[in-house]
């Protein structure tokens, strides 16, 4: 019998409509980094969940260190020494750095000897000899709510060291840092492994796994399909394991067939609330069968490109052109009648009605014309019958079909939804919001190959991604944008990902 | 005992009656708590509850004064019956485009009020003057919900905001106007409308028993139904709920999020205006100066109950009403205070409110049942579980 530190045997947990784990049975060894893979809906934040006490599962049994154990909250997983970052942080926002790690386990004293207080000076001198420990950089008093997500980051896994938790779980921690903070957090985890710590990563990237990791537990569509040494197997044979099928990782592209102009945008400036300018005099075009992709680091204008082409917000100058008709002046749905279609970046936010069922979801464009409606009264058979098809040509994944609540679908599959209800327009011009954002390899390859595919019937595509491989992958023409303004338009042969990268970072010229 | 829950959970479980089962099993479980307390009062339960009943005209009582009967106090129920409807769909309406508006009782008063200014004491033809006491009233109220709207797209001011300060604006204008011109030198209420303007038809003789009968219930019962048709059938509801489900995914869908908060007050406050002067001009017809009516208040909660629906809001508008109405005679009778009555009401709510933990409870249950059944009853279902086991096994250290 191995010394496995945490067990968990046979859990199985339902959720209305769907089997999140299925009868499911991992081991985890002391001081190794085990992985659990998955796509997006496989039920690996929901077994996690229950390891850190969030749900009770439905059946099955929990061991740590060999000891029998039932979680009825996370309290109790704290006192077993498990810690987990969740995949949202859950910090308070105006608080500081060291008071929101000591929260709930403040260190106390008694002013005059009576009063209580807490001593948040100990605290930020703990905090600061716990970061130096770990190497995770953190100046205890600044507030939350001014660092970068990547420092909260490390304030969450902060709270979890400073807990004295052993086993740590990290739920897709990846996802929202940039590469050089995915490597700086790799290498905290390894630190973390030599002083002795258990890790256990939910993530489904398999270059992460393949980096970090000793073990790796498969799971498919809430059912274990294997239990893997990281080394000896490829990196192939694990995407194929957990799609279920044999996956393309690069997709095929046809080389480019331009037809005329579609969209000219010309000297467009916007400016946000505080009358700052974040998009400066940027003008481009997009030639029918192109995809223009705007590379570029978070947060240096791009959602706002497609936001005043879209026309959710206003751009304060600059015209916008659509097959040579300006629709600057437009409104939203005058322009989406013009030919327009758009996936948002914000898919749960903006792209979907969360509470409405998937038929009306897939119906956002159409419903209030002929035959989905007649003079004012909706067809609610015609719209479940359109609805229908868009589920079966774009392959939708849902428990109750068209009457699915869009809440309790996958991510991939929301995704999905908004695809097929914006391609099914048979735009002119459709704009890719970071449209593989947060998706596992199966759902961005369909995305990807959608995209090309839209690319072949001659449609126009403005693709806005911070994945630099994305772009790479899938882009005719790239635009580079730092700080509101393109720094290098040009041809995608003739740029290398290490010169987009450059110029991301804003370097100029050659 | 456990076969019992097992059935009851059987029957909840049931998505085509659970609209229905689970408020039933809400509603019975909070008359249990009620008889409860008025047990540990000393006081017997089914007593007040037929009180209750007899107060608002359902069940017979022992004795009645001259000229009055049953149909006296059935009528007398559908009189407040019928506000308390239209008061609850006006804010079901605002509701279900994400609005909570605060300001019906304001929005009743201010219809009322003009109603009774306009129309109440002038001498038009009863068949001229009842219709226009009702466009008054929903003209009156629909303005002030549409400023609520404009001050919302306009300025962002918040609803709750907004509707709170004009219900006080209302009141206390309308009281300067009231105690200044139009008030009743012994009530010290405003005059008496006249009978040409009011919605309710006083001392009608039925069966040879005095009744008012209210005209304000016809209206009620057809707002309710043409608010669900509005919600359930036309491109214009749709349009409203998604509004109130996701302003900004509302936007993107092209939709004109302005005009459609503007208009969601509107029609909000339309009805809260209707439900003023079926109050004001039919079951009263005088206003107290500087008076907020409760069931502008109360009507909130009765939505709620109601499950924001339109016809929710019938049924519970009927169930605290009857609640409500009965609570004189019911303290007459059994000698509890009338404010049990709001008692009630907040249990009814609380009980109400746990529908969707019943609902999981119930589903939970069920699926523990299947579970056992899956593994223990069912001989062929074992082997294929047994054998995935082992193929399982196999996979791990294969």
């Amino acid at each position: 019998m191995e010394d496995y530190i945490v067990e968990m045997r046979n859990i199985t947990k339902r959720f209305p409509g769907i089997v999140a784990n299925d009868d499911v049975t991992i081991q985890v060894k002391r001081s190794e980094v085990f992985a659990l893979l998955g796509e997006n809906g496989a039920g690996k934040s929901t077994l996690m969940s229950i390891l850190f006490g969030l749900y009770e599962p439905d059946k099955g049994e929990i061991y740590i260190r060999g000891n029998k154990v039932r979680f009825r909250s996370s309290n109790d997983a704290t006192a077993h020494n498990i810690g987990m970052v969740h995949q949202h942080f859950k910090l308070v926002d105006n608080y500081t750095v060291a008071e929101n790690i000591v929260l709930g386990i403040e260190p106390m004293n008694r002013a005059l000897g009576i009063l209580p207080y807490v001593d948040i000076k100990t605290a930020n001198r703990e905090i600061s000899l716990l970061s130096q420990k770990y190497g995770l950089e953190v100046n205890p008093t600044d507030k939350i709510e001014d660092l970068p997500v990547s420092v909260r980051q490390r304030v969450e896994i902060l709270k979890m060291l400073y807990r004295e938790a052993d086993i740590l779980i990290f739920d897709e921690p990846t996802a929202v840092l940039t590469p050089q903070e995915i490597e700086f957090l790799l290498k905290i985890i390894d630190e973390m492994r030599k002083s002795g710590k258990t890790i256990i990563l939910i993530t489904h990237k398999i270059e992460e796994i393949k980096k970090i990791a000793d073990r790796c537990a498969i799971l498919h569509r809430g059912k274990l399909v294997a239990v893997l040494d990281v080394e000896s197997t490829s990196s192939q044979d694990m995407a194929n394991m957990m799609v279920g099928r044999m996956v393309e990782f690069a997709a095929v592209k046809q080389p480019p067939r331009y037809r005329e102009t579609v969209l000219e945008v010309e000297h467009l400036s916007v400016r946000n609330a505080n009358k700052f300018e974040v998009v400066k005099d940027v003008s481009f075009k997009i030639r029918g069968g192109e995809i223009f992709a705007i590379a570029g680091v978070a947060g240096n204008g791009q959602g706002e490109i497609a936001d005043a082409i879209t026309g959710m917000i206003q751009p304060h100058s600059g015209t916008i052109k659509l097959c040579g008709k300006d629709i600057s002046g437009l409104s939203i749905r005058q322009r989406v009648e013009a030919g327009l279609s758009y996936i948002p970046e914000d898919r749960q936010g903006t792209g979907l009605f969360l509470d409405f069922n998937l038929d009306q979801n897939l119906c956002l464009r159409k419903y209030y014309k002929k035959p989905f409606a007649n003079q004012h009264i909706l067809n609610f058979s015609e719209l479940e019958s359109y609805a229908g098809i868009l589920i079966d040509k774009y392959d939708i994944r849902s428990a109750q079909g068209i009457k699915t609540s869009l809440r309790s679908m996958s991510g991939g599959n929301q995704q999905k939804a908004i695809i097929a209800r914006e391609i099914e327009e048979h735009a002119k011009l459709i704009i890719f919001v970071q449209p593989t954002r947060g998706l596992d390899i199966g759902a961005i390859e369909y995305i990807h190959k959608q995209i090309l595919a839209e690319r072949e019937k001659g449609v126009a595509i403005l693709l806005i991604s911070l994945e630099l491989d994305e772009i790479m992958n899938l882009a005719d023409t790239i635009g580079v944008l730092y700080n509101g303004e393109f720094l290098k338009i040009a041809d995608a042969s003739t740029m290398t990902s290490h010169d987009v990268g450059r110029y991301m970072m804003g370097v100029k010229g050659q | 005992m456990k076969k019992v829950i097992n059935k009851l959970a059987s029957i909840l479980d049931d998505k085509r009656w659970d609209s229905v089962s689970i408020p039933i099993l809400s509603i019975l479980l909070s008359f249990i708590c009620i008889s409860i307390i008025l047990l540990v009062m000393g006081k017997d339960p089914l007593l007040a509850f037929k009180s209750f009943l007899q107060g608002s005209g359902f069940w017979p009582k022992e004795k009645y004064g001259g000229g009055n009967g049953m149909l006296t106090d059935l009528f007398s129920f559908l009189n407040i019956l019928a506000p308390m409807i239209l008061a609850a769909l006006g804010f079901v309406v605002g509701f279900k485009a994400g609005f909570f508006n605060i300001g019906i009782s304001g929005q009743m008063l201010s219809a009322g009020f003009l109603a009774a200014v306009i129309v109440g004491y002038s001498d038009l033809n009863a068949v001229i003057a009842k219709p226009l006491v009702i466009i008054i009233g929903a003209l009156a109220g629909g303005l002030l919900g549409a400023f609520v709207g404009f001050l919302k797209h306009k300025f962002n001011i918040h609803e709750v905001v907004s509707t709170i300060m004009i219900n006080y604006i209302i009141s206390y204008l309308t009281g300067f106007f009231i105690n200044g011109y139009y008030s009743d030198a012994i009530t010290r209420s405003m005059k008496i409308s006249g009978a040409n303007a009011r919605l309710t038809w006083t001392n009608v003789q039925i069966a040879g028993v005095k009744c008012n009968i209210p005209l304000g219930i016809v209206l009620a019962i057809a707002a309710a139904f043409v608010v669900k048709f509005i919600f359930d059938k036309t491109v214009f509801g749709f349009e409203l709920k998604a509004v109130g489900s996701n302003m900004r995914c509302a936007r993107y869908t092209g939709i004109n999020v302005g005009r459609h908060i503007v208009i969601s007050l509107t029609i909000s406050g339309a009805l809260a205006g209707l439900a003023g002067v079926t109050y004001y001009c039919g079951y009263l017809n005088t206003i107290v100066p500087r008076t907020l009516s409760s069931l502008g208040y109360d009507a909130i909660a009765v939505a709620l109950l109601g499950n924001s629906s339109p016809i929710g809001a019938i049924f519970a508008s009927f169930l605290i009403t009857i609640f409500q109405t009965g609570s004189n005679y019911m303290s007459s009778t059994v000698g509890v205070a009338k404010e049990i009555a709001s008692l009630i009401t907040g249990i009814l709510l609380l009980f109400s409110a746990c529908g969707g933990y019943f609902r999981y409870l119930a589903h939970r249950r069920m699926q523990r049942i299947q579970d056992e059944w899956d593994i223990k009853d069912n001989p062929l279902r074992k082997i294929i579980a047994d054998n995935s086991d082992e193929r399982k096994e196999e996979h791990i250290h294969g």
